[in-house]
C-alpha cells in the first residue's frame, strides 16, 4: 500500500504547468555548467555580494588590524583612562586604560574563530545525526528525535550557562560546549529534509542495487542536502556569534583577561550614556559580522536552491 | 462591447457567435537561459456547446494556453494577443476586473484534484462561497444550491457529504467537486486542463461523463486540454494539435483522425499504443525529442524529426493554412499529404528496432511467487500509535516467470501491483507465501555473498527516470554504482560502462553528463542501462513508460523488446496503462484489491477477456479513433476501488461488479460468501479467471 | 478533540518533569556550593563547609541520588523547592518573580506572534513591493542584533525621548518607583515599568514570525487550491485572506512552543539590562552563587512556560484546522 497508494499517473510530465517551468532551474542550466550558474545567480544578488565584501574586510581586520597599533589588548595605558576615540587610541580607551581598537581586533578574532569552528562542527554533527536517523528509520529515528525535541524544549541557554559557568573561560572549551548544546535545531531541519530524500527513487534504487546504508547516506543523501548544509553553515555562524555574545554578556562566556566581542559589550553596557564608544564599536562589529553572514547565507540559498523556502529564521537565538 | 475582430472560421451565415475567441496568444516566461516562449501565437474560436480539444505532449504549451485564457499566469509571465470572452478582451485587465469574469463567465477544472481543494474548508462551504462571490445569496440558499450541484456531478448523499472535508473524498469524487465549482455560476466557457490525468482509467470514464453532463447542463463551450488521443477521439468536436507552442493542425475530429495531415500528428497517431481489437500493429517511434522553447531556431520546429522535411522547412516556419476539406495545417507539404500522394512517415518503419515476431521458447523459471501475502497496519495517533486495522495490500498472489518472458501486472492504483514488486525486490522472507528467485527461496537467504550474488540477478527500472537518478552524479558514475556495490574493479567497471551506453543506444559523451542535461527518453535509457549493469536475469520494470511522452515511448518499448531477445532477460512489468502493457508483455495478470482476478496470454486476454473487471478495464481505455470510440459499447464501472482495510468475505469485486447486479440470488449468495477460485478457460492453457458469475 | 488536546497536554507535563529532573543532575554536577564558603573569612575546613551545607540538602558527601530523592519528595509532597546554599528558601524568592517574568514572556510572545504574523501577511501580499522590501530589511537587521545591543538601544532611545520629548512614563531601570503608594497607582506604576522590557522582547521575537510567516504564505500562494479559489472569482488578495492564510497559520501555531525558550533567553538578558528582578536575573544570580535548587526551579519554570505555550498552540491548531476536529 505504502508504495502503491500513490497514483502513478500524476507524475506524468504532461502538465506543462507554467509556473513551475519558470521557477525551476532545469533543464537549461546544465548547458551552462552548474558552478557557473550558481556563481552568476549569486553575483546578481547585490546584498549578498556586499555581505561577502564586508565579511572579507572583517576577516582582514581581525587578522592584520593589530599591525596598525602599538598597543596590545592586554596593555593598559594608565595615562589615558576612559578617553574618547582620538589620535592615540583610535577607538578610545576604557576605565582600565585598555586600547579599545586593540581589544576590538582581538575580540573580533576570538569571536570569529569561535563562530566558524562551532558552526562547522555543528553542521557535521547535525548532518550525520539528522541524515543517519532519517535513513535508519524505526527505533533509532524515534529515539534520536525524542532526544532532539527534548533538548529543544529545555531552554538550552540555561544548560549552556550552567555548564559553561564551570568549564568555560577558555575559548576552546566554549567551542565544545556551544557545539554539544547547539546542534539540535539544525539536526531537526536536516532530518526533516532527509526524510523526503530517503523516499526518493534514487535512494530506493541504490538499495535495490545492493549499496550499503553508510554509502547511501554519504553518497546519496548528504550530497543532496548540499545547499541546505552550506546555507546552514553560514547562518550557524550568525547563531553562534549571537549565543557567544549573550553568554559573555552575562559573564558565562570568555573570561578575562581574554576578550571577545561579547565581553566588550558587557563591559560597555554600563556606560552607554557616559562613554558610548566602549559599547558602540563592539556592537557595530557584531552587527556587521552577523548581517554580512546573513546576507551571504540568503544569497547562497537563492543561488543554490531558488525553489526552497526553508524559513530558517525562526528560533535562532 | 462588440466583437473586435471578425472571426475567420464560421463562414456560414447565421452561425452562432463564438463565446470565446483567442487571437494570436503569446506567452513567455523568463528563465536563466533566456525567455521560454511557451505559447507562440495561438488562435481559435469556440462556439457555445462545442468542445475543442487541445492535444500535445509535455512542454507543448497547452497548459500555459489554458492558464493564460483564465488570466491565472504568474506575474512574471509576459502575455500578448487577445482573449475575447463574449466580445471582451481579457488580456490586460487587472486582477479585480478579471475576478468578476472568472467563475461567472469562465470556469476551470484542474489536473490534480488532490491538491485543488482547500483542505481546511468543507466542500459545501467552498461551493457556496463560489456561488456567493458572484450572486447575492443568503448562506442558506447558497448551501442549498451547493447541495444541488453536488447532486448534479454525481456525489452520492449530497446533503450529508456537503459538510465533509476534501480529505474525506477519493480522488475521483474530489474531481467531481472541482467540476461543480467550475460550473457553479453557469459559465459560458469551461476550461479543463488534463482533468483525468491523475485518475485511474475506470474513474476517468466517469469523470469525462460528468464533464459532458455539466457541459450539456450549462450549454458552455468546453476547452479540453489533454495528452490522450483516445480522450480526444471520444469527446472533441474540433481538435487542435500543439507542438512547440503553436497549433500545427486544427481540424474537425473526424477529418483529423481520418487523415492526419501535419506529419507530427500522423507520426503521433502511429506511435500510440492501443487496446482495441485486431492485430497489434508495430509502433513506429518518431525519433528525436521535442525542441527546447528557449531560442528556437528558424524554420518548422518539427523539421529535425520530420521524415518528409524539405530545405524550405528549415528556413521559415510555416503558418496555419487552410487545406481544402480538412482544416488548417502548418506544413508546407500539407497539400500533398492531404490528397494522399505523400506518406508523412516517409516510407516504412525503421527495420532495425522491429519487435521480433516469434517469441523465443521460454527458458527456465527465473521467478516463482506462491501465495504471497503483505499487510500494512492501519494506525492512529501521533505519539502512541494504536493499530486500528489491517490493510491487505497483497492477498494470495502467485505466478511464475521464465527467462525470455515478460509478465505484466496490471491494475488501478491500490491494486497491490507495486507492493508485489517491492516485496520481490526486498529479498526478505515474505509475510506469507514463498518467493523463489532463480531457484533460491529468498526466505532461506542469509546475508552474505550468496545474497549479494542474487541481488545482482534482480534489478529494477523505475517509473520516473529523473527521480531514480541521483541528480548530483554524472551518468558514468550512476552506471558504475551497481558494479561497485558488486565489488568489481576499476578497469572492468570503466569498460562495462562504455558497453552499457552502447547497449541502450547512447553515445560515449553521455557518460560525462548529469541527468538534468538529458532528455526524458535518454534518462530512461540510462535507467535501463544501470539496471542491466550487473547482467541480471530478471528485470523489474515499475511503470517504465508512464513518465514518458507518447512520441518517446515507442522507442523505449522497442529497446526493451530488443534487449530481452538479445540478453534472454525475464521482465516483470507493473503498469496501469493497458495499451502499453499490450505492447510489452507476453502474459498479463490483472490485479484488483490485492488479488489476481485474471491471468493469461496477452492477446488472449485482449481478444476475449473473461473477468468482468478485466472487461470493464479494457472498455474504459479510450481508443484513438472517433468512429470506433463513439460506437463502442462501454462498461462503465460505478464507484471506485475501495480501500483494502476491510475486505469482504466473498469476491472483492462484488460491490462494483456489473455481473453481480444482473445475477440471480444463488450466484449472488456465492459471490457474497466465497472467494472465487481461479478457473481455466477451456482450450486455452494458462488463461485463468476468478469469478462466480461468468 | 478535547481528549486529543488533553493527551498532548499530558505529554508536555511529562516533558517538564523529565526536563526538571535532568536539570537537577546537571546542576548538581556543574555547580559547586562549597566554593561560596571558601572565599569567606575566617577560613573554614572542607568538613565545616559540608556541615554547613547539610541542612539545605546540599552536602556533597551525600550521594547525588539521595539528594535528588529528598529534593523530589519535598517538591512533590510540600511543593518546597529547597533552599539556597545560604539557607534562603527558593519558594520565597521565586514566587513573585515567577509571576512578573511569566507576564513578561507571555505578553511578549503574544505580541510577537500578532505583530510578526500580521507583518508577514501584509508583506506577502505585496511581495517585492516597497513595504515588503523595507520591512524585510528591518527584520533582517533586527534578527542580527544581539539582544543586549537591542535592549541598550531601546534604553538609549527612551532616555532621549524622556529628555527631548518630556515624556515621564518610560522607565529604563527597576520594576517600580519607590515613592508610589496605593494599590492602583502601584499597579499602574509597575505596568509603566513593563513597557520597555516588553517592547525589547517583542522586537527580538516578532522577526522570526514575520520572516517564516511570509515565506509560508508565499509558499501557499503557489498551491493549487489558491489557484482554484481564484478561478472561482476571488481576487488574489481575497484568495490569500480566505484560503491561503489559514492553511499557512497552522505550522506557525505549531512553532510557537519552540519559540518560547528563545524568548525566555531574551528575558534573561533584558532583565539584566533593565535591572528588573525577574526569573532571568534570578537565574544568573543562582548560577553565580552556585545555588543548585534555585537554578533547577528556574529551569522548571522555563519548561512550564514552554509547555503552556505548546498547549495554547495545540488548541490554536484545533481551531485553525477543522480536520483535527473531525478525526
Amino acid at each position: 500500500m505504502a508504495t502503491d497508494a500513490t497514483p502513478h499517473a500524476p507524475s506524468r510530465p504532461t502538465s506543462d504547468a507554467p509556473a513551475r517551468t519558470a521557477a525551476r532551474p532545469a533543464p537549461q542550466p546544465a548547458e551552462l555548467g552548474l558552478g557557473r550558474l550558481y556563481l552568476r545567480r549569486f553575483v546578481r544578488n547585490r546584498p549578498a555580494v556586499a555581505g561577502v565584501v564586508i565579511f572579507l574586510l572583517l576577516v582582514l581586520f581581525s587578522a592584520f588590524g593589530g599591525r596598525f597599533t602599538s598597543y596590545a589588548y592586554t596593555d593598559a595605558d594608565f595615562t589615558a583612562l576612559t578617553r574618547p576615540p582620538g589620535a592615540a587610541h583610535w577607538f578610545g580607551t576604557n576605565q582600565g586604560g585598555d586600547d579599545i581598537y586593540a581589544c576590538a581586533v582581538h575580540g573580533l578574532q576570538r569571536s570569529l574563530v569561535i563562530a566558524v569552528s562551532v558552526s562547522v562542527l555543528t553542521i557535521v554533527v547535525a548532518a550525520l545525526v539528522g541524515a543517519g536517523a532519517a535513513y535508519a528509520g524505526g527505533r533509532v529515528e524515534r529515539a534520536t528525535l525524542a532526544l532532539v525535541h527534548f533538548l529543544l524544549i529545555v531552554p538550552s541557554f540555561l544548560v549552556l550557562a550552567l555548564v559553561s559557568h564551570r568549564l568555560a573561560g577558555d575559548w576552546r572549551v566554549l567551542i565544545v560546549v556551544l557545539t554539544v548544546f547547539g546542534w539540535m535545531p539544525t539536526a531537526r531541519v536536516i532530518w526533516s529534509v532527509s526524510t523526503s530524500l530517503r523516499e526518493r527513487d534514487y535512494v530506493t534504487a541504490a538499495r535495490f542495487m545492493g549499496v550499503g546504508p553508510l554509502r547511501i547516506v554519504l553518497r546519496h543523501i548528504i550530497p543532496n542536502l548540499g545547499s541546505l548544509l552550506i546555507v546552514n553553515l553560514t547562518l550557524g555562524v550568525v547563531t553562534t556569534v549571537l549565543s557567544e555574545t549573550a553568554l559573555s554578556f552575562l559573564g558565562f562566556g570568555v573570561q578575562t583577561p581574554d576578550v571577545s566581542l561579547g565581553t566588550m559589550l558587557a563591559d560597555g553596557a554600563g556606560t552607554v550614556t557616559s562613554a558610548p564608544w566602549l559599547f558602540a564599536f563592539p556592537a557595530g562589529l557584531v552587527v556587521l559580522l552577523t548581517v554580512s553572514m546573513t546576507l551571504i547565507g540568503d544569497g547562497l540559498r537563492d543561488a543554490l536552491d531558488p525553489t526552497s523556502v526553508t524559513g530558517s529564521a525562526g528560533g535562532r537565538r | 462591447m462588440t466583437l473586435a475582430t471578425p472571426a475567420p472560421v464560421p463562414a456560414a451565415t447565421g452561425a452562432p457567435a463564438p463565446v470565446l475567441s483567442v487571437r494570436d496568444l503569446r506567452i513567455s516566461f523568463p528563465s536563466e537561459a533566456g525567455p521560454v516562449e511557451a505559447v507562440r501565437g495561438v488562435g481559435f474560436d469556440l462556439l457555445p456547446g462545442r468542445t475543442l480539444c487541445i492535444v500535445g505532449e509535455s512542454g507543448s504549451g497547452k497548459s500555459a494556453t489554458a492558464t493564460g485564457i483564465m488570466g491565472l499566469l504568474p506575474p512574471s509571465a509576459d502575455v500578448g494577443g487577445q482573449v475575447l470572452l463574449e466580445g471582451r478582451n481579457l488580456i490586460g485587465l487587472d486582477d479585480r476586473e478579471l475576478s468578476r469574469v472568472r467563475g461567472r463567465s469562465i470556469g476551470m477544472v484542474f489536473q490534480d484534484p488532490l491538491s485543488a481543494l482547500t483542505p481546511i474548508f468543507s466542500v459545501g462551504r467552498q461551493l457556496s462561497d463560489a456561488l456567493r462571490v458572484h450572486q447575492d445569496l443568503t448562506r442558506r440558499a447558497a448551501w442549498e444550491q451547493a447541495v444541488e450541484l453536488l447532486d448534479l456531478v454525481g456525489i452520492p448523499d449530497p446533503r450529508g457529504r456537503a459538510a465533509a472535508f476534501p480529505h474525506e473524498f477519493s480522488g475521483g469524487m474530489r474531481q467531481r467537486v472541482v467540476i461543480a465549482l467550475a460550473i457553479a455560476n453557469r459559465p459560458s466557457v469551461l476550461v479543463a486542463d488534463e482533468p483525468t490525468t491523475a485518475l485511474d482509467v475506470t474513474v476517468q470514464a466517469q469523470i469525462l461523463d460528468v464533464l459532458r453532463r455539466a457541459q450539456r447542463e450549462t450549454g458552455a463551450g468546453l476547452v479540453l486540454i489533454t495528452h490522450d488521443l483516445g480522450v480526444v477521439a471520444g469527446h472533441a468536436d474540433d481538435v487542435a494539435v500543439m507542438y512547440a507552442g503553436r497549433f500545427v493542425e486544427h481540424a474537425g475530429v473526424e477529418e483529423l483522425f481520418r487523415r492526419p495531415t501535419m506529419p507530427y500528428t500522423a507520426r503521433l497517431l502511429a506511435a500510440v499504443p492501443t487496446v482495441d481489437g485486431g492485430e497489434r500493429r508495430p509502433l513506429v517511434p518518431i525519433g528525436g525529442e521535442p525542441p527546447s522553447l528557449v531560442g528556437l531556431p528558424a524554420g518548422c520546429p518539427f523539421a529535425s524529426r520530420c521524415a518528409v522535411a524539405l530545405d524550405a522547412c528549415r528556413a521559415d516556419e510555416p503558418g496555419l493554412r487552410e487545406v481544402g476539406g480538412h482544416g488548417r495545417v502548418a506544413c508546407l507539404r500539407a497539400g500533398e499529404i492531404a490528397d494522399g500522394t505523400l506518406d508523412p512517415a516517409g516510407g516504412a518503419a525503421p527495420a532495425d528496432d522491429r519487435v521480433p515476431a516469434a517469441r523465443a521458447a521460454a527458458g527456465e523459471v527465473v521467478l516463482r511467487v506462491e501465495d504471497l501475502v503483505k499487510t500494512f497496519p492501519v494506525t492512529k495517533g501521533a505519539v502512541l500509535k494504536r493499530r486500528i486495522g489491517t490493510l491487505h495490500a497483497v492477498n494470495g498472489v502467485g505466478f511464475e516467470l521464465r527467462a525470455g518472458e515478460t509478465l505484466g501486472l496490471v491494475g488501478e492504483s491500490g491494486s497491490g501491483k507495486t507492493t508485489t514488486l517491492m516485496e520481490i525486490l526486498r529479498m526478505r522472507r515474505p509475510e506469507g507465501g514463498r518467493i523463489e528467485i532463480a531457484g533460491t527461496d529468498v526466505a532461506t537467504l542469509a546475508p552474505g555473498a550468496r545474497a549479494r550474488a542474487l541481488r545482482q540477478d534482480v534489478q529494477i527500472v523505475m517509473q520516473d527516470p529523473l527521480g531514480a537518478l541521483d541528480p548530483r552524479m554524472p551518468v558514468s558514475q550512476l552506471l558504475a554504482e551497481p558494479l561497485r556495490a558488486a565489488g568489481r574493479d576499476r578497469a572492468s567497471i570503466r569498460a562495462r560502462v562504455r558497453e552499457l551506453l552502447a547497449l541502450v543506444g547512447l553515445d560515449d559523451t553521455a557518460g560525462a553528463r548529469f541527468p538534468a542535461a538529458l532528455s526524458g527518453g535518454q534518462r530512461q535509457r540510462v535507467g535501463i542501462a544501470r539496471a542491466l549493469a550487473t547482467e541480471p536475469r530478471l528485470l523489474a520494470l515499475d511503470e517504465p513508460l508512464s513518465a514518458l511522452d507518447v512520441s518517446v515511448q515507442a522507442g523505449v518499448i522497442n529497446l526493451l523488446a530488443r534487449l530481452k531477445s538479445e540478453l534472454g532477460l525475464a521482465y516483470l512489468v507493473v503498469a496501469h496503462d493497458l495499451a502499453v502493457i499490450r505492447y510489452v508483455c507476453d502474459r498479463i495478470a490483472v490485479m484488483y484489491l490485492g488479488h489476481i482476478v485474471e491471468t493469461g496470454e496477452t492477446e488472449a486476454i485482449f481478444a476475449d477477456p473473461r473477468h468482468p473487471y478485466t472487461r470493464a478495464l479494457l472498455s474504459a481505455v479510450p481508443v484513438p479513433d472517433p468512429a470506433r470510440e463513439r460506437a463502442r459499447e462501454r462498461i462503465v464501472l460505478e464507484g471506485e476501488q475501495p480501500g483494502a482495510a476491510r475486505l469482504p468475505d466473498g469476491c472483492v469485486f462484488a460491490d462494483r461488479c456489473p455481473l453481480y447486479r444482473r445475477a440471480d440470488d444463488t450466484v449472488r449468495q456465492r459471490c457474497r460468501t466465497r472467494r472465487p477460485e481461479p478457473a481455466l478457460v477451456p482450450g486455452r492453457p494458462g488463461h485463468q479467471y476468478a469469478c462466480h458469475a461468468v | 478533540m478535547v481528549r486529543s488536546v488533553l493527551r498532548k497536554a499530558a505529554g508536555w507535563v511529562l516533558m517538564i518533569v523529565v526536563a526538571t529532573n535532568a536539570t537537577f543532575f546537571l546542576a548538581s554536577w556543574f555547580l559547586d556550593p562549597r566554593s561560596n564558603f571558601r572565599e569567606l573569612r575566617p577560613v573554614r575546613s572542607e568538613a565545616q563547609i559540608d556541615q554547613a551545607l547539610a541542612p539545605y540538602g546540599l552536602d556533597p558527601r551525600v550521594p547525588v541520588v539521595h539528594r535528588w530523592w529528598d529534593w523530589l519528595t519535598s517538591v512533590v509532597l510540600h511543593f518546597d523547592w529547597g533552599k539556597s546554599p545560604t539557607g534562603v528558601p527558593v519558594n520565597g524568592e521565586v514566587g513573585y518573580r515567577a509571576l512578573v517574568s511569566a507576564e513578561l514572556v507571555l505578553v511578549a510572545t503574544i505580541l510577537s506572534v500578532v505583530v510578526g504574523v500580521a507583518l508577514g501577511v501584509y508583506t506577502a501580499a505585496r511581495q517585492y513591493g516597497f513595504a515588503d522590501r523595507i520591512s524585510q530589511a528591518v527584520s533582517i537587521a533586527v534578527l542580527n542584533v544581539p539582544t543586549s545591543v537591542a535592549a541598550l538601544a531601546v534604553v538609549f532611545v527612551a532616555i532621549w525621548l524622556n529628555q527631548h520629548a518630556g515624556l515621564r512614563f518610560l522607565y529604563v531601570a527597576g520594576e517600580n518607583s519607590p515613592d508610589v503608594t496605593g494599590t492602583l497607582p502601584v499597579i499602574g506604576d509597575r505596568l509603566l515599568h513593563l513597557i520597555l522590557p516588553t517592547l525589547t522582547l517583542t522586537l527580538m521575537g516578532y522577526v522570526g514570525y514575520h520572516l517564516t510567516q511570509r515565506s509560508l504564505l508565499l509558499d501557499t500562494l503557489d498551491a493549487d487550491f489558491v489557484r482554484t479559489a481564484r478561478a472561482t472569482g476571488l481576487t488574489c488578495g481575497q484568495a490569500i485572506r480566505r484560503h491561503a492564510l489559514r492553511a499557512a497559520l497552522i505550522p506557525t501555531a505549531a512553532s510557537v512552543a519552540f519559540g518560547i525558550p528563545a524568548i525566555f533567553t531574551g528575558a534573561v538578558i533584558t532583565e539584566t539590562v533593565f535591572g528588573w528582578n525577574g526569573m532571568g536575573r534570578y537565574f544568573i544570580q543562582t548560577i553565580a552563587k552556585n545555588d543548585v535548587h534555585g537554578a533547577v526551579a528556574t529551569a522548571a519554570f522555563a519548561a512550564a512556560l514552554t509547555a503552556i505555550g505548546a498547549i495554547l498552540a495545540d488548541i490554536a491548531t484545533v481551531f485553525l484546522d477543522p480536520r483535527v476536529r473531525v478525526s
